[in-house]
Order: structure tokens, then sequence, then C-alpha cells
């Protein structure tokens, strides 16, 4: 009896603001930057993500409480690349310098990513993909987190010198399990090199790059843009010629779309997560690859 | 040819079966003056549904279409009371109330769903291009019951009788609108239901032909709708409202031609079109007058239409700038295509770019993207002097021209001066 009591008093002290407030309070606009920099910052940080879990990040509406957060922040972290533009009206109503562009706690985690896709002009009739400043999906390649991490850890530093070497430590670690995963998942998803995949939304440039897989369409034509009937028909028409077997859903994602041109090629629809948390098991940065990984080998293995 | 035909006629047929139900809704509906009851009940229909979905039933399984139901038939009660209610409100600005508190309250409980901006949307738009013979099995059956309810009913259903034949008016309007929302979404149901009903009302006087006219029409306008939206590559739903907004326009402009007499027609149409040419001219003129460097519509228009005509007032030095910017930005453009091509290829072809070339490729492509920019800022900028220059004098003669086009009686205003 007395230790379920000591251990409430605990849990509760754990809980309080005042064990809150010792660590660095982080705001990430994302999940998946929310993990990582839980993963830099260890015990030291309490990150916090704008968007919830298995919300659409790239059309989220900021809440009030959302701004509250933004005025406690020690730290910054966004996605950039016009991804989460949503962030920029909280944050200038905030009006914190240090937390906007160009101050010492804003971190724009694009910093130093090859981007692929680029196109130069933000919307354009010709291109296809609304993304101009390239496809912000970079998370999605997990060689891509040593980049990211490398900036969280520079940040990181920089607001709490004195626990450096620890930070520095934290990524050392993660970076070596993270490198042994991808050994791991770059096996396993070996059989699928260079099998046609259709996807609903452009969201897998990276990871395509880095496990050489093959999207070879998208069934929306702009991010938002439901499909054209010409435009499925298209699709259609490439899944058939190709023999594509596999169509990447995310969960967020109409469901409708994404069944009609399954059931008309006789392909598997795959539910992946392109975020942290948008699907069960997918809790942490390396548990998301590993569901994705598994999810992809799993509807390859069934035909 | 025959493949967007085998591909869109499912969809047609769905379309078909709702404008048949739709169009005779719609006449009932603009007998009783309650225009957008339909956005209501459809609104409601989609509350009761993500009531469903937060519960945890799949989008289209009974138990969602249950909660939607129900939901309808709750606000249809509550509909049928608005009418003898009689208060000074009128009963549209309820409706309107019903609509708006029912799409908030969606938006409240959706809010922290997955796919919840999606199902928001989904209700909107709707869905009538991947839908077929599965729907159709459901709504034939389902809309010939209620149209046969309303036959037996025919001498009650005159919207004056007692409160419950007024229920069984909006509760059967509530089936309806809800099995077709899910199917076409809000937009699309609406101009379903008003605007085959409209052109029907407007052309007809008896049940039967008003009922006639909106059948040919609706089913007429829902082939063009879905051609025009597979021809063009637009997305499906939106194109066909469209679609049905032009078939009301033309159906109101030829109205007072075969309704009406023709040479008064004419002689307002004339004058009408008169004026609006003279307000975008002189609207033109005073833009480029006050402000030269800001878009000019008009000028643009034509320019983008007759692209020599830039020759009228640029120099030549201002045009070969012109032309030469933008056959570089074109040629940038062009670059970058190629080598995101490359990048996309090698993605599984040939032997993997190691992480330094993809650097190196992304920031080419960012050097190109700034290139191009900057050779679109200088066609900007030499536009923007060239017509700096020639502002006064374009604008004083846009407005001489405006002057012409307006109808203004200058024979007999010329003469009362003189007088």
């Amino acid at each position: 009896m007395a230790s379920r009591f000591a251990l409430i008093v605990a849990c509760l002290a754990l809980a309080s603001p005042g064990y809150a407030e010792d660590r660095i309070q982080v705001v990430t606009t994302t999940t998946d930057l929310r993990s990582l920099t839980e993963a830099v910052g260890g015990e030291r940080v309490a990150a916090v993500s704008l968007v919830p879990a298995n919300m659409d990040a790239e059309d989220y509406q900021p809440k009030p409480q959302d701004v509250l957060r933004l005025k406690n922040a020690r730290l910054l972290v966004r996605v950039g690349l016009d991804y989460d533009l949503w962030v920029d009206r909280p944050l200038a109503q905030v009006g914190r310098t240090e937390i906007r562009r160009g101050g010492p706690a804003y971190v724009d985690a694009s910093f130093g990513i090859a981007v692929l896709e680029l196109r130069g002009m933000s919307v354009g009739p010709s291109d296809g993909h609304a993304h101009g400043s390239g496809n912000p999906h970079y998370w999605l390649d997990p060689k891509n987190a040593e980049i990211i991490t490398g900036t969280l850890l520079e940040a990181l530093a920089r607001i709490d010198p004195t626990n450096a070497a620890a930070y520095e430590t934290n990524r050392q670690v993660f970076l070596t399990r993270l490198n042994a995963k991808l050994a791991e998942w770059e096996t396993k998803l070996a059989p699928l090199q260079g099998m046609p995949i259709v996807a609903y939304h452009n969201s897998w440039p990276y990871f395509a790059r880095r496990f050489r897989l093959d999207f070879v369409g998208f069934i929306e034509t702009k991010p938002g843009v439901p499909p054209s009937p010409s435009h499925l028909a298209g699709i259609v028409k490439t899944m058939r010629e190709r023999n594509v077997r596999i169509v990447v859903r995310e969960p967020q994602e109409p469901e409708r779309d994404v069944a009609f041109v399954a059931s008309k090629t006789g392909a598997f629809v795959v539910k992946l997560a392109a975020s942290v948390g948008a699907l069960p098991r997918t809790d942490d940065y390396i548990a998301l690859f590993d569901a994705n990984v598994e999810a992809l080998t799993s509807a390859a293995a069934k035909q | 040819m025959i493949e967007p035909l085998l591909f869109l006629w499912p969809s047609f047929l769905v379309a078909v079966c709702l404008v048949g139900i739709h169009a005779y809704f719609g006449i009932q509906v603009l007998a009783r003056k309650v225009i957008f009851v339909d956005l209501a009940l459809a609104q409601i229909a989609a509350l009761g549904a993500t009531v469903a979905f937060m519960l945890g039933h799949p989008a289209q399984s009974p138990a969602t279409y249950g909660y939607s139901l129900s939901f309808t038939l709750l606000a249809a009660v509550l509909l049928a009371f608005t009418r003898s209610w009689g208060t000074r409100v009128p009963q549209e600005a309820l409706i309107g109330v019903i609509y708006v508190v029912a799409a908030a309250a969606a938006i409240l409980l959706i809010d922290r769903a997955p796919q919840g901006a999606e199902h928001l949307k989904q209700i909107l738009t709707g869905n009538i291009l991947t839908s077929g013979f599965n729907e159709i099995a459901v709504i034939v059956p389902l809309y010939a019951a209620v149209g046969v309810l309303h036959w037996l009913l025919r001498h009650r259903m005159t919207g004056t009788g007692a409160l419950i034949w007024e229920f069984v008016f909006y509760a059967s309007f509530g089936v309806v609108v809800t099995s077709s929302v899910t199917i076409a979404g809000v937009l699309l149901v609406f101009s379903f239901l008003i605007i085959p009903a409209a052109i029907g009302v407007m052309f007809a006087s008896t049940l039967a032909n008003q009922l006639a006219i909106g059948w040919i029409v609706g089913t007429f306008t829902s082939a063009v709708g879905l051609a025009a939206s597979f021809a063009f590559d637009l997305p499906t739903g939106a194109a066909m409202v469209c679609a049905f907004g032009v078939a009301l326009a033309v159906a109101g402009l030829l109205y007072p031609f075969l309704r009406g007499n023709r040479q008064i027609a004419w002689r307002v149409m004339i004058t009408a079109a008169r004026w609006t040419g003279a307000t975008i001219l002189a609207g033109s003129a005073l833009q480029l007058a006050v402000t030269p460097r800001a878009d000019q519509p008009l000028i643009d228009l034509i320019e983008y239409a007759v692209p020599s005509l830039r020759t009228l007032y640029f120099t030549r030095a201002e045009l070969t700038t012109f032309v030469d910017a933008s056959e570089y930005a074109e040629r940038y453009r062009n670059e970058a295509e190629q080598l995101n091509d490359v990048e996309r290829r090698n993605r599984t072809e040939g032997a993997a770019l190691d992480d330094f070339s993809v650097a190196r490729i992304s920031s080419f492509l960012k050097s190109y993207g700034e290139m191009r920019k900057g050779e679109q800022f200088v066609m900007g900028e030499v536009r923007a002097r060239a017509r700096e220059r020639i502002r006064w004098g374009a604008s004083l003669g846009l407005l001489a021209f405006a002057l012409l086009v307006a109808p203004v009686p200058w024979r007999r205003l010329w003469v009362r001066a003189k007088r």
C-alpha cells in the first residue's frame, strides 16, 4: 500500500510543472522532428509537436494552445521547405524574436539537406507538384536523420552549452542504432528494388532514393487536388502496363480513390505512415521505418 | 475514344439517377421557398456520419448510414415545425442556422481525428467519379420507393397541408439527400437539386413539363460536365457544378428571347454588353494611369493572345532584352527538368548516385531556380518600364475607346448642348 502511494506521488512529481521546467521546452512542428529531438536531447528536453500524430501536417490549422506552447518554447524546430508555412502566423503572434527566422532558438531542420525535386517556383502551371521549393518529405530518408540530428545538436548545444557533450553522446548512440537498422531495412527491401509502386501523394522520393524503389505515378495531381478522370484513367493504364501490384496510401488520405484504382487493377493497398505516430506501432523515428518496411515486405510477399 | 466512355459511364448513370430524383425535389423546394434546405439536411447527415466515424464505424457501413439517417430525421422534425412556428424570422434563416451549426459541430468533432480534414472535404466535393454500380444498386430502389410514395401522396405534398405531411416531405427528402451527399458531395447535390428544377420552372408551368425539362437539361449538363472534366483534366465534381452554372446562365440568357419581347431583349442585351465593355476599358485605363507597374489584366490578356502587340510599345532594345530573358528562363527550366529527371531515374536505374552527387544536383537545381527567377524579374521590369512610359497616352486612348463603346446618346447630348 505504502509503496503504491509512493509510486503515485513519484508519478505526480514527475508530471508536475516543477519537474518539466527543469527540462528544455522544445516545440517542433511535426512528430518526426519531435522524435529526433528526443533522440538527441534525451532526458534533458521535453519536446512537444504542434501537429498531433496522425494529422496532415501540410494542412494543419494552429490552435490557441499552440500559441501558448510557442510562448514557452526555448527552441522551435520546423520542417521548412514550405511544408509547415502555417507556423509563421502563430510565430508572428507570439512575437519572440529568438524563435523567429534568424533567431538563435529557431531551427529549420531542412538546413544542409540535399533537396530533391526542386522546381524554383512555388506554384507553376507546368509542374505537377506544388512543393516548388523542393519536396519536403526529406525525413523519410533515414540517412537524412544524420544531418537533421546534426542541426539539432548544434542548436541544443547553443542554448544549453553545459550539456553539449551529453547531447553529442546521445546523437552518436542514436546514429549507431539507426545505421544498424538501416542495413537491416535495406536487406529487407532489396527484393522490392525496381518494383513499380503507385502512391496517392508524392511523399516518398527520399524514401525511394534510399531504398531504390520505383514510384511510377501518383493518384493526386497536386497536393489537395482530387484526381481528374483522365489522370485516374492514365494511372490505371500505367498500372496495367507496368503490372503495378502495390498502391501506397497514408492514413489521412482518401480511401475511395485508392480503393478504386486498386480494384480496377487488382493491386494491393499498403498503408504507410509518412510521419511518426500516423499508424499504430510507429511511436518513434526508428519504429516508423520498421513498420513501413514491414508493411511493404509483407505486401510484396503476398503475390 | 472508347476508353473515356468506359471510364465515365458508371458515373454518368449515377448522375442520371441523382438528377432524376433531385429535379423533382428541387421543384418542390423552389415552390416552398426553402432553397437551402438540402444544404442543411446534407450537413446534418454529414454530422451524423461524422459521429459514426468518431465512434469507429467505417465510412460506407450500414451503421454510418443509420447515424446519418437518424440525425436527418430529427432535423426533418425540426424543419417541419419551423414552417408553422410563426415567428417573424423567415424559415430560410433557421435553415441557414441549422446548416452553419451542423457544419461547425462537425469541424469541432473531427478536429482531433485522423483523416478529419479529408472527411470534411469529402462531404463537400463527394466522389462521383469513383462511384458506380455498387451505388446504383442502392439508390435506384430507394429513389423509386420515394418517388412512388410521393406520387401516391401527390395531393398532400403541397406545402400547405397538415404538419405530418410536411414531416413526410422533409423526412423522405432527408433520406434521399443522405444517400446522395455521400456519393456526390454537398456542392454537386445542390446543383442537381436547384438548377434543373429552376430551368424547368422557368420554361413550363405544369409539374410534368417542368420535370421533363429538368431531366433533359440535367442529364445533358451532367454529360457535358463529365466530358469536360475528362477532356480538360479537371476534378469531376467541381467541373460538373460549373457546367450546371453555365447551363443556368444560358437558360437565363435565352429566356427573354423565347418567352419575352425579342426586340427588347436584344436591346437590353446589347446595352448591357456595351456598358460592361466600357466599364472594363475605363477601369483598365485608370489602372494603367494610376499604377502602371501593377498587373494590367486586360493588357496582359491581349498580350498573351497576341504577343506581337509588345512591338508596338517596346523599344527595340527592350524587345531584345525581353525575348532574351524569356529564352534564358525557358532554358533554365529545361535544364532543371532534365536534372530532376536524371535524379528520378537514378533512384532505380543504374548505379546509385552517392550523397555528394545528389547534393550537387540539388544545389544546381536551386541555382537554376534562382536564375530563372532573375530572368523573370528582368522580363517584368522591362515590361513595367515600357508601360510606365506609355501610361498617359495609352490610358487616354483606352478611355476614348471606352466612351465610344459606352451606350451614351452622344448625338442627343450634342444637339442639346448646341441649343
